[in-house]
Formats: C-alpha cells, sequence, structure tokens
C-alpha cells in the first residue's frame, strides 16, 4: 500500500515538468511538403533538404545538445 | 534522452538519411555529436533559428526548438509528424519510414 502510493507520487512528480509552459504547436500538417532548407552540420558539408529526393529523410528537432536532449 | 539518439540510429540503418536539428551552435554539436553521442548520422546547426521557425516548433521565448519529428517520404512531401514527449518515442516515426519506404 505503502509502496503504490510512493508510486504514484513518483509518477506524479515525473509528469508535472511537461505540463509548464505550452510547446508551439507545428502549422505543417501531412500532406505537406517539407519546407526545404540548407544547414552547417557536424559532418562538414550543409545539408540542403530537396538534396534528398527520393529517399525519406527525418528531421529530429531536439531542445538542446547539453539539456541531454 | 539519449535512448532517443541511438533511436535515431535505427532510421539510418533502414536507409532514412537522418538529421538532428538544434538550434546550437556547431561547436557545440560537434563536440557532443563526437565525444558524448557518438552518433553516425549528423545534426544541423540552427543558430539562426530560421529552420525551426519554418517548421513551426520554435519556443520563442526560450529560443529552443521543441522536439519534434518529421518523417518525409522521397517526394518531399511530409509523411508524420510527432511533437513534444510523444516525439522522444520514436515508434511512431519508425513505422512510418517503413510504411514510406514500402510504396
Amino acid at each position: 500500500m505503502k509502496l503504490t502510493r510512493l508510486a504514484a507520487l513518483a509518477l506524479a512528480g515525473l509528469a508535472l515538468p511537461a505540463q509548464q509552459t505550452p510547446p508551439p504547436q507545428t502549422h505543417l500538417k501531412v500532406g505537406d511538403k517539407a519546407p526545404d532548407f540548407t544547414l552547417r552540420t557536424t559532418h562538414g558539408k550543409p545539408f540542403k533538404l530537396s538534396d534528398y529526393r527520393g529517399q525519406t529523410v527525418v528531421l529530429a528537432f531536439f531542445p538542446a545538445a547539453f539539456t541531454g536532449g | 534522452m539519449t535512448a532517443y539518439q541511438a533511436g535515431l540510429a535505427k532510421f539510418a540503418e533502414s536507409g532514412a538519411q537522418v538529421l538532428g536539428i538544434s538550434t546550437d551552435n556547431l561547436p557545440s554539436q560537434s563536440h557532443w555529436a563526437k565525444e558524448v553521442l557518438k552518433i553516425d548520422f549528423p545534426l544541423g546547426s540552427d543558430f539562426q533559428r530560421t529552420v525551426s521557425e519554418l517548421y513551426g516548433v520554435l519556443n520563442k521565448e526560450s529560443g529552443i526548438a521543441n522536439r519534434s519529428t518529421f518523417v518525409i517520404d522521397a517526394d518531399g512531401v511530409i509523411q508524420h509528424i510527432e511533437q513534444g514527449n510523444s516525439a522522444l518515442s520514436i515508434d511512431g516515426a519508425v513505422t512510418a519510414c517503413s510504411r514510406v519506404k514500402k510504396r
């Protein structure tokens, strides 16, 4: 019983940070053309999205490197 | 957290090109990618915040990107979007990738 209560508290604690600031919601939808862009990368050469036509591309935005993201 | 990054490597294995994007500067990203995560796929530096803004994932108060995953097919069309905490799990995006690949 005591353990269950502790577990519930722990879960509530984990859920809290996610509720603080509402994250931005993208205006893009499935079926939209992905906006083209070029970025400098850790691989040395720039990444231009339209250069990857013919291949599946996964864009993974993450908050910041040193947050452990 | 690193599970997410490790998971991203699965995309690369499935033949999809993965690009991680954050608003960090390139030296930070390079250090992190090489020394900490030891990942093979590239990280793109959106230091100007233009791409995060273009994709509607920029948190304007903090200037950092909301965690989001976009799967884009061979024609440049978005096939899958995941945002926030649900983007921590890559399962949905992995499924979308294999679905796109089969077509």
